[in-house]
C-alpha cells in the first residue's frame, strides 16, 4: 500500500504542472504546414508562390485528363471527339452533349472548367497582394525583381481572364482575395477592356523570353496573347482590330525578341516542336507548360485522354489511356498524302510494338478486338457487328485515327515524358496575321498572308512537291486558311475559336453533329456557381 | 513472430501463477462448516462471502465452494453472497453444516449500468442507455469488438461490409447520420480512455457494453458525443482465490451466395455458338474467383485470463492468442497481447487505485482485401493464368490476381498499447476526489514489395520490382481530475454531483518511402536504399505530423426524490483546437428526469407492473470530428516547376479558403422513453421516442470562384433533421425448473433529412454522394435536395427500350427520351432510398438442464439497393469479358451502354439467420480443478430470406452518406468481399 501511496503522490506531482501550464491552450502546432501569413518569408518562397498558377495552368490549359478550356475547345468543335465505345466513353453523357453542343448549365465539363480556370485566377492574385504588400527586402528580393513577379502574374492573370472572355465571356471582374464578395458579372466588352489594359500596363515591365523563362509568362507571351486578343476582338468586343493584330504579330516577328532557345524563330521541321526534349529543340515556342519528369516528376498528363488501353507498346513505354479523344471521320482525309504532318502527328492503321520494324502487332485485350492486332480506322462504328451506323454511341476500341503530335519518347530516352505543351507558338503568331490580312482585304489572301501561311507549310511537304502544294493567292481562299488552320493546329485547343471567327461553330455541320443555337459561341455560366452568387448572370440564351 | 509468443506466454504465466499463490485466502478455526455450489450444475463456488448475519464476522469459501466458520453465541443464520448470484440466507442449524446452492442473479448484473464518468443503478437512470452484458454478445467469433453487440441495441447500426475480411472494421452509427463530413462514429471510451482504440478488446475480457443513445446521457462527453457514446467496460478480478479462465474457438468458413457468373464451359459453349461474337475460345476452362478462395481457412482464438482478489485489492490478467482467415488468400490477421487490471484500496480504505494495461500486437496480411475480386468474376473463363510454357499470363488491360498473390507481399505490423490510471481518495463523507490518466499509442509498420517478375513491377516499373515502407504512430493523452459528492438527506433526497476538468490531446506522425530499380528479389523492402531509384529521382519519400487538443470543464448533478423522482443535469464547456478563432468553445448542457409510476398509489395495487418509468430528456452535444487545421488558410504544394535557374523546386499556394468562424456541429435531441417490466419480471423493455436536429452541419460550399481562391470553403451551414422510435421486449416466454425460453426482440426506424442546406453566405441546391464508379463514369447514384430524405437515389426513369435494344428514358413530361437528352435537374427522380427505414432483430433462446440453444435473427427492413452488379454485368456490353447469366436472360434485350436508372434500384430488405448456437454446459459435480466448463457449436450467417439479386444485402454498406450502393465494384471507397456462411467450435473452461 505504501508503494501505491507513493506512486500516486509523485503520478499526482508529475501531472500538477502539465495541467497548469495547459490548462486552456487551444493553440494548433503546424508542423508539417505553413499558413499564408508566414510564407513569403525568402526568395525561394516567393518564386514558389509565383509559379503556383504555372503547375495549376497544367490542369486547365493542356489536355490533362481533366475538364479544362481544352477539352471545352476541342470536343465542341469539328475535329475531335469522345465517342461512346462499346463500353467505354459514355461519361454521363458529357461528350455526347459537347460534341451536338446541346450541354446544360449543369453539365460537369463546364462546371469544373470554370472551377479550374478561376482557381488559377486566384492563385495569381493571392500571390500578387501577397508580394505587393510586403517590402521587397522582408522576401529577400531587390525593388526590381518585386516589380518583375508582380506584372509577370498580373499578366499571367490576364492569360487566364483571356481565356475566360474566350469561353464565357460575361463575367465579373475581381482583382482582390475575397473581395466583394458575390462580384457583379461585367459585359463581355469590359472584360476584353480590363484583359488589353492589363496586358498593355504591364507588358513593358515584364522581362524579355530566355531560357531562363522557361514554362512562364514573358513579354513575348504577352504580345502572343494581344494577338489572340486583337484576333478574336471582331468577336468579343463587337469592333474588329486587325490592325492591333498586326501590329503585335509583328512585335514578336521583327521586334528585339528573345526565345527559349535563342531568338524566337519558326522551327525547320515537324519534330523539335512536339519531341520529348523540345525544350531544348523548339524555337518556335512563346509560352509552354513545361515538365520534366526526369528530375522533377512533372510530367504531361496528356496521355489519359489520347491513348488506347495498350498504347504503351506502340511507344516502347508505359503510358496507357483511357482510349477517349478521337479524330472525327473525315478529318484524316483532309491532308494531302504528300502532307507529312499526316504521318507524323496521327496514328492510323495496323500498330505495331515500338522498334520492331513492323513486325511484332500489338495485341488488345478485354474489348471488341479482344486478342487481335489493335488497328485504328478512320471511321467511328462497329464494324465487328458489320454496322455501318457512324455516331457518338456506335465507336469500338479501335474507332477513329488517333493523336500522335507530340510525343513522350520511349522509356529509355533521356527526356522521356518531359515534353512541353506549347500554349502559343510562333507558327500560329503567323496564320494569325495571315488571317488579319486577309480580313482587311475582304477575306482575300494578300501575297504577303500567302507568304506567312506558306512558311509554317512547307515544313510538311518535301522540296520535290512543294511547288505544287503551295498556297497562292488564288488558291488561299478564306475556306483553305480554316483547313490549313485545322492541319497545322491540329490538337492544340484552337479549333472552337477558329470555327467561331468564320461564323462556323454553330451554324456548322460536321459528322454526328447539326447545327446548333447561336448563342452557344459562349458557354453557360455553371448553376452552382450562380446558386452561390445572386449577382451572376446567365449567359443570353440558357435558362435563367 | 510464433517463437515470441510462447516465450512471452511462458514468462506471463509463470508470474501470474506466483502472484496466485500469494493471494490464496487462509482458513479459520471450525464450527460451522459447508459447501457454496452453483446451480445448475452444482459446480462448487469459489470466492463466496459467508457472513454471520448481523455481525462483521464472515468468512469465504475456498477453490472447492467449502467454508468454515467459528459462529458466536446468538448467531441465527449465515448470509451468502457473491457478485452476480443471488443472496441466499440459511438458518444455523444443530448440524453445524450448511451447504447452500446459489443461483445466477441475472439482473443483478444489469442493475447498474455505465453511464459517463460512473455508473448509475439502473432504475434512477433518466435517458436513453442501453448496456449489453457478456451473456448476451454475439457468438459467432469477433473480429472486432462491435461485432459482439450487432443487432442487440436498437438504433446502434452495425454492418461488416468486410465480411471475413480480419483487417476491417465495421460501418458504425447510432440513430442515422449525424454530420455530412465530419465524424459520424460514436465515440468509443474504454474503461474510461476517451477514443479507445478497439483493437484492445478482445470478447472475453469486456464484461459489458453500454451506449448513451441520446442526448441527454452523452451531452457529458460535449464535442465528441454526436454520434453517440459507446462505453466499453473490461472484466476486473473479484474477491476470492485466483480463477483461471480458458476460452477458445475455432472457425471455417465457407462460400455461399456467389455472383452468378457463366461457367467456362457455358461461356466456351456460347463462344461456339456464335452468342459471344467477339471472344475467341482459348481452350482453357478456368474458374477464376474460385482460384483466390483460401478453402482451406481456419480461424482459431484463445484466451488465458487469471483473476482473483481479496479484501483490499483484485487483479484480472489475460492473454490472447487469435489467427482469423478471411475466405480469401492472402488475408490474415494474427494477433497476440494481453489485458491486466489491478485494483486496490489503501489509506485505510480511502484510496482507491485502478491501474489497467493492454496491448496489442498483430501481423496483417493486406495483399487481398476483396478489391481483387471483380476483374476475376469478369475474367473470360477460357483463359488461363499461365501460359503455355508455365508462366504467369499478363496482360495490360487487367490484373493477373492469382500471379499478385505469389509476386508480391504486403504486411502491416501493428502495436496498440494503453494504459490507465485513476486515483479515489475519499476526503471526507461523501466527497471523492479522482484523478484519471490514460496514455495510448498505435503505431505500424507496412511493407510491401512486388517482385521483380510481378505484373506490377512489368508493368509499371520495366520489371525492377517495387517496394515501400510506410509508418505511422499516434499518441493520445488524456488527463481528467473529477471530484464527486453524495449526500442523502432524510433519506429522501439523494444528489450525486460530478464536476470534472478534461485535457486531451492527441499527435500523429508518419513516414514514407518507396523506390524501385533493384536487381534482384533478395531484400524484398527490407533494403530500400538498394533500389537505383534513388538516384534516379524517381523514389517516393514523405512524412507528416499534426495534432490536436480539446480542452473541456464538465459537471453532472443527479437528483433522486426517494424512489420516485429523477432529476439529471449536466453541462459540459468544451474548446478544440480545429475550430476558428472566433468560435473556440462551447457550451453542451443537458436535462433529464424520471419518474417512477409503479411507486405512485395509483399504480400500487397494480400487482402485474414490477416497473413503470417515464424519463424524458433533452440535450445538446457537439462534434469536433474534423481534420486537423481546418480552419486555418494554409499553403500546400502544388508540383514541382522550373525555377530561373534551371532548377525545379516545389510550388506553393493557398490550399484552403479562410473560415475563422468554423465551429463545431450542434445536435440538440429531446427523448422520451419508458422503462417497463411486468409479470414478475417476464416482460421487460424499453421504448424509446425521439427526435434530434443537428444544426451548424459542416459541409464543404462551393466557394465563390471568383473572387475566392479555391473552391470550396468549409462552413458550418446544414441542418440534418432525425426522429426516431425505438422499442425493445425482453420476454420469459417459459420458466420452469428445467426449461426456459426466452425472446429479446430490437426494433428501431428512424428517418434522417437535409432540413437545410443553404445560409445567406453559402447556398447549394443539392448534394450528391454515393459515385458509381465502373464504366462509363456514370456520376453519383445519391442526390439530396435541401429539405429531402439522405438516401436518396435520384436519376433516370426506364421506359423500355428501343426495338434496337437502346435505353428510353422518361422525360418530366412523360415522353420518352435516350439518356443524353435527359436534363438531370428537371427530367431525373427520386427513384429509391437506400436507408433501411426498419431495423428488426430477434434473438430466442432456450435453456434445457444443461443445454442452451440461441437463435438469432437480424435484418434491415424498407429500402432500396442499386445492384451495379447487374447493371455492369448483366449487359453484352462487358463482352468479351465474362458476364452473369442475366446478360442473356433477363437483359437479353439491352444492347447500348451502361446507363443508371431504376431499372436496376431493387428493393433490399432482408431478415437472415445470423447465429446459431448450441452449447453445453458439462456438469462437474465436486470437481476439484474444473469448476465450469462450457462447449458449444456456433453456426453464422446460415440463411438470408430476401428479394435482393445481388450480393449478400447485409454487406451493403447502411450508414453514413453513400449508403445502398451494391460493392461489386471498388469505386467510392466499397470493397467487395464475399459472403461467408461459418461453423465454428468454442470451449470455456474455468478452473
Amino acid at each position: 500500500m505504501k508503494q501505491f501511496r507513493k506512486i500516486a503522490t509523485y503520478t499526482a506531482l508529475a501531472l500538477l504542472p502539465v495541467f497548469a501550464n495547459s490548462c486552456t491552450d487551444l493553440s494548433e502546432n503546424l508542423y508539417d504546414q505553413i499558413s499564408t501569413d508566414e510564407f513569403y518569408a525568402n526568395k525561394n518562397e516567393v518564386v514558389s508562390a509565383v509559379l503556383r498558377p504555372y503547375t495549376h495552368a497544367n490542369a486547365w490549359i493542356t489536355p490533362s485528363g481533366q475538364n479544362g478550356w481544352w477539352r471545352l475547345s476541342e470536343l465542341s468543335a469539328d475535329q475531335l471527339a469522345w465517342p461512346q465505345k462499346g463500353r467505354h466513353g459514355y461519361d454521363d453523357g458529357n461528350w455526347i452533349r459537347l460534341h451536338y453542343h446541346t450541354w446544360t448549365v449543369d453539365d460537369a465539363p463546364i462546371r469544373d472548367c470554370w472551377r479550374l480556370v478561376w482557381m488559377g485566377t486566384g492563385f495569381c492574385t493571392t500571390a500578387i497582394e501577397n508580394i505587393e504588400k510586403r517590402d521587397a527586402s522582408a522576401m529577400g528580393l531587390t525593388q526590381a525583381e518585386k516589380d518583375g513577379y508582380v506584372s509577370e502574374l498580373r499578366l499571367l492573370r490576364a492569360f487566364h481572364y483571356l481565356r475566360i472572355l474566350d469561353l464565357w465571356g460575361n463575367v465579373p471582374i475581381v482583382t482582390k482575395v475575397g473581395e466583394p464578395t458575390s462580384p457583379p458579372t461585367a459585359t463581355r466588352k469590359e472584360v476584353f477592356e480590363f484583359v488589353e489594359k492589363e496586358i498593355k500596363d504591364h507588358i513593358d515591365k515584364a522581362p524579355h523570353l530566355s531560357k531562363a523563362l522557361l514554362g512562364r509568362m514573358s513579354k513575348e507571351g504577352a504580345y502572343a496573347m494581344l494577338v489572340e486578343l486583337y484576333l478574336n476582338a471582331e468577336k468579343w468586343s463587337g469592333t474588329a482590330r486587325w490592325d492591333d493584330c498586326i501590329a503585335a504579330a509583328d512585335n514578336l516577328r521583327y521586334g528585339p525578341v528573345g526565345g527559349v532557345n535563342g531568338g524566337l524563330a519558326l522551327d525547320t521541321n515537324l519534330i523539335d516542336t512536339y519531341a520529348p526534349d523540345n525544350s531544348n529543340l523548339a524555337k518556335e515556342t512563346i509560352f509552354a507548360i513545361a515538365y520534366d519528369f526526369q528530375i522533377s516528376d512533372f510530367a504531361p498528363s496528356w496521355t489519359g485522354d489520347f491513348y488506347h488501353f495498350v498504347q504503351g507498346k506502340i511507344n516502347g513505354n508505359d503510358r496507357n489511356g483511357n482510349d477517349g479523344v478521337v479524330v472525327i471521320p473525315g478529318v484524316y482525309t483532309t491532308f494531302d498524302p504528300a502532307d507529312k504532318r499526316k504521318k507524323e502527328w496521327i496514328l492510323e492503321g495496323p500498330q505495331w510494338e515500338y522498334n520492331s520494324a513492323d513486325t511484332i502487332p500489338v495485341i488488345t485485350t478485354g474489348n471488341e478486338y479482344d486478342g487481335e492486332q489493335l488497328v485504328f480506322v478512320d471511321n467511328i462504328r462497329r464494324n465487328k457487328a458489320n454496322s455501318t451506323v457512324s455516331n457518338m454511341t456506335e465507336g469500338e476500341e479501335n474507332s477513329g485515327v488517333r493523336f500522335n503530335k507530340y510525343k513522350l519518347g520511349s522509356i529509355k530516352d533521356p527526356h522521356y515524358r518531359s515534353t512541353d505543351w506549347a500554349v502559343y507558338r510562333l507558327s500560329w503568331v503567323y496564320f494569325a496575321k495571315a488571317e488579319a490580312l486577309m480580313r482587311k482585304n475582304g477575306g482575300v489572301a494578300t501575297q504577303e498572308a500567302v507568304d506567312l501561311v506558306n512558311a509554317v507549310r512547307q515544313r510538311a511537304f518535301d522540296k520535290k512537291v512543294w511547288d505544287t502544294h503551295k498556297y497562292t493567292t488564288a488558291t488561299l481562299t478564306m475556306d483553305e486558311l480554316l483547313a490549313e488552320y485545322g492541319r497545322e493546329f491540329i490538337f492544340e485547343g484552337y479549333r472552337r475559336q477558329e470555327l467561331i471567327r468564320w461564323d462556323k461553330f454553330t451554324n456548322g455541320t460536321w459528322w454526328d453533329h447539326k447545327a446548333s443555337e447561336n448563342f452557344r459561341t459562349i458557354f453557360a455560366i455553371p448553376q452552382n456557381q450562380r446558386a452561390n452568387n445572386d449577382s451572376l448572370k446567365q449567359n443570353p440564351g440558357y435558362p435563367n | 513472430m510464433k517463437r515470441g509468443f510462447s516465450f512471452l506466454s511462458r514468462v506471463c504465466l509463470h508470474s501470474l501463477w506466483m502472484l496466485l499463490l500469494s493471494l490464496v485466502a487462509v482458513s479459520q478455526s471450525r464450527t460451522i462448516t459447508g459447501k457454496v455450489t452453483e446451480t445448475p450444475g452444482n459446480t462448487p463456488l469459489p470466492g463466496v462471502t459467508v457472513q454471520v448475519k448481523g455481525s462483521t464476522k464472515g468468512t469465504q469459501t475456498g477453490p472447492d465452494g467449502t467454508y468454515k466458520l467459528e459462529v458466536p453465541q446468538g448467531a441465527t443464520s449465515l448470509v451468502f453472497t457473491f457478485v452476480g448470484y443471488k443472496r441466499e440466507e440459511l438458518l444455523i442449524t444443530a448440524s453445524g453444516t450448511a451447504n447452500v446452492s446459489l443461483s445466477a442473479d441475472v439482473t443483478a448484473l444489469k442493475d447498474v449500468v455505465v453511464v459517463g464518468y460512473g455508473t448509475q443503478k439502473k432504475s434512477e437512470v433518466t435517458s436513453a442507455v442501453t448496456s449489453i452484458t457478456a451473456e448476451d454478445f454475439r457468438q459467432s467469433g469477433a473480429r472486432n469488438a462491435l461485432d459482439l453487440v450487432q443487432g442487440k441495441v436498437a438504433g446502434l447500426q452495425i454492418s461488416r461490409l468486410g465480411g471475413t475480411n480480419p483487417n476491417t472494421g465495421v460501418a458504425i452509427q447510432l440513430r442515422g447520420v449525424t454530420s455530412l463530413t465530419g465524424s459520424q462514429q460514436p465515440l468509443v471510451v474504454i474503461d474510461g480512455i476517451p477514443n479507445g482504440n478497439l483493437d484492445l478488446l478482445q470478447q472475453d475480457d469486456i464484461e459489458s457494453i453500454s451506449v448513451l443513445k441520446d442526448g441527454s446521457a452523452a451531452a457529458i462527453y460535449g464535442t465528441q458525443a454526436n454520434g453517440g457514446v459507446i462505453l466499453v467496460t473490461t472484466k476486473r478480478g473479484k474477491k476470492g482465490p485466483a480463477r483461471v479462465d480458458y476460452n477458445t474457438y475455432f472457425r471455417k468458413e465457407y462460400v455461399q451466395r456467389r455472383p452468378d457468373f457463366l461457367s467456362a464451359d457455358e461461356f466456351a459453349a456460347k463462344i461456339a455458338s456464335g452468342e459471344i461474337p467477339n471472344a475467341t475460345d482459348k481452350g482453357h476452362r478456368t474458374d477464376f474467383v474460385d482460384l483466390l478462395v483460401d478453402h482451406g481457412n481456419l480461424s482459431q482464438y484463445h484466451n488465458l485470463a487469471v483473476s482473483g482478489g481479496n479484501e483490499s485489492s483484485s487483479y484480472r490478467a489475460s492473454m490472447y492468442y487469435q489467427n482469423l482467415e478471411g475466405i480469401l488468400k492472402e488475408n490474415e490477421r494474427r494477433q497476440y497481447g494481453g489485458r491486466i487490471s489491478i485494483n486496490s484500496k489503501g489509506l485505510n480504505d480511502r484510496l482507491t487505485t485502478q491501474i489497467n494495461l493492454a496491448t496489442n500486437f498483430n501481423k496483417a496480411n493486406r495483399l487481398t482485401d476483396g478489391g481483387n475480386l471483380a476483374g476475376y468474376y469478369a475474367f473470360q473463363p477460357t483463359y488461363s493464368p499461365y501460359n503455355a510454357d508455365g508462366s504467369w499470363y499478363f496482360e495490360t488491360t487487367s490484373t493477373n490476381e492469382l500471379a499478385r498473390l505469389f509476386q508480391q507481399t504486403n504486411m502491416r505490423q501493428q502495436q496498440t498499447s494503453s494504459g490507465d490510471a485513476k486515483l479515489t481518495l475519499d476526503l471526507v463523507k461523501g466527497l471523492k476526489a479522482s484523478l484519471f490518466g490514460s496514455l495510448q499509442r498505435d503505431s505500424w509498420t507496412d511493407g510491401a514489395y512486388a517482385d521483380l517478375a510481378s505484373e506490377l513491377s512489368k508493368e509499371t516499373y520495366q520489371g525492377t520490382g517495387y517496394a515501400s515502407q510506410n509508418n505511422e504512430m499516434s499518441n493520445k493523452y488524456a488527463l481528467e481530475p473529477t471530484v464527486e459528492y453524495n449526500i442523502s438527506i432524510n433519506n429522501k433526497h439523494n444528489i450525486t454531483a460530478i464536476g470534472g476538468y478534461s485535457y486531451r490531446y492527441e499527435v500523429y506522425q508518419g513516414f514514407n518511402a518507396n523506390n524501385y530499380g533493384f536487381v534482384n528479389d533478395r531484400f524484398e523492402e527490407n533494403n530500400l536504399n538498394a533500389g537505383n531509384q534513388l538516384k534516379l529521382g524517381k523514389a517516393g519519400m514523405g512524412s507528416y505530423k499534426n495534432d490536436n487538443t480539446l480542452v473541456a470543464f464538465f459537471g453532472r448533478v443527479n437528483y433522486a426524490f426517494g424512489t420516485k423522482y429523477m432529476v439529471s443535469a449536466i453541462l459540459r464547456r468544451e474548446g478544440s483546437s480545429r475550430f476558428g478563432a472566433n468560435n473556440k468553445w462551447g457550451n453542451f448542457p443537458a436535462i433529464s428526469a424520471g419518474w417512477n409510476l409503479k411507486e405512485e398509489s395509483f399504480l400500487h395495487d397494480a400487482s402485474f407492473i414490477d416497473q413503470l418509468k417515464l424519463r424524458a430528456g433533452y440535450g445538446v452535444t457537439g462534434n469536433s470530428g474534423i481534420n486537423n487545421y481546418s480552419s486555418l488558410v494554409t499553403m500546400g504544394t502544388g508540383g514541382n516547376y522550373i525555377n530561373p535557374d534551371g532548377v525545379w523546386r516545389q510550388t506553393y499556394g493557398p490550399n484552403k479558403n479562410p473560415n475563422p468562424d468554423l465551429k463545431w456541429e450542434k445536435k440538440a435531441e429531446l427523448n422520451v422513453g419508458i422503462d417497463y417490466g411486468f409479470f414478475r419480471g417476464r416482460l421487460t423493455g424499453s421504448v424509446d421516442v425521439f427526435t434530434r436536429k443537428t444544426s451548424d452541419v459542416l459541409e464543404s460550399f462551393t466557394a465563390q470562384l471568383p473572387p475566392f481562391v479555391t473552391d470550396n470553403v468549409y462552413a458550418n451551414v446544414g441542418t440534418l433533421k432525425s426522429n426516431g422510435f425505438e422499442l425493445t421486449i425482453n420476454s420469459t416466454n417459459v420458466d420452469m425448473k428445467d426449461f426456459r425460453w426466452t425472446t429479446d426482440v430490437a426494433f428501431s426506424t428512424a428517418t434522417t433529412k437535409l432540413a437545410k442546406f443553404s445560409s445567406s453566405l453559402y447556398k447549394a441546391t443539392y448534394k450528391e454522394y454515393g459515385g458509381i464508379g465502373g464504366f462509363g463514369a456514370l456520376g453519383n447514384a445519391i442526390r439530396t435536395y435541401e429539405g429531402g430524405k439522405l438516401g436518396n437515389f435520384y436519376g433516370k426513369r426506364f421506359a423500355g427500350f428501343t426495338e434496337d435494344g437502346l435505353w428510353q428514358f422518361y422525360k418530366k413530361d412523360g415522353t420518352k427520351a435516350s439518356a443524353d437528352q435527359l436534363n438531370s435537374a428537371t427530367d431525373f427522380a427520386v427513384i429509391g432510398n437506400a436507408i433501411p427505414k426498419y431495423y428488426l432483430s430477434v434473438t430466442n433462446s432456450f435453456k434445457y438442464k444443461n443445454w442452451d440453444l440461441r437463435v438469432f435473427m437480424r435484418g434491415r427492413l424498407g429500402y432500396d439497393v442499386l445492384n451495379t452488379m447487374e447493371m455492369f454485368y448483366g449487359t453484352k456490353k462487358q463482352l468479351p469479358n465474362n458476364v452473369l447469366h442475366s446478360a442473356f436472360t433477363k437483359h437479353a434485350q439491352l444492347k447500348d451502354g451502361y446507363q443508371y436508372s431504376d431499372y436496376y434500384i431493387e428493393k433490399g430488405g432482408y431478415m437472415k439467420l445470423d447465429e446459431v448456437t448450441i452449447g453445453y454446459n458439462v456438469p462437474f459435480n465436486g470437481n476439484k480443478y474444473i469448476h465450469n466448463m462450457r462447449i458449444y457449436f456456433t453456426g453464422g450467417n446460415l440463411a438470408t430470406i430476401t428479394g435482393y439479386s445481388g450480393n449478400d444485402p447485409d454487406f451493403i454498406k447502411d450508414t453514413g452518406l453513400n449508403p445502398g450502393i451494391d460493392a461489386l465494384n471498388n469505386s467510392d471507397n466499397r470493397t467487395p468481399y464475399m459472403s461467408t456462411r461459418s461453423f465454428m467450435f468454442g470451449l470455456n473452461v474455468g478452473f
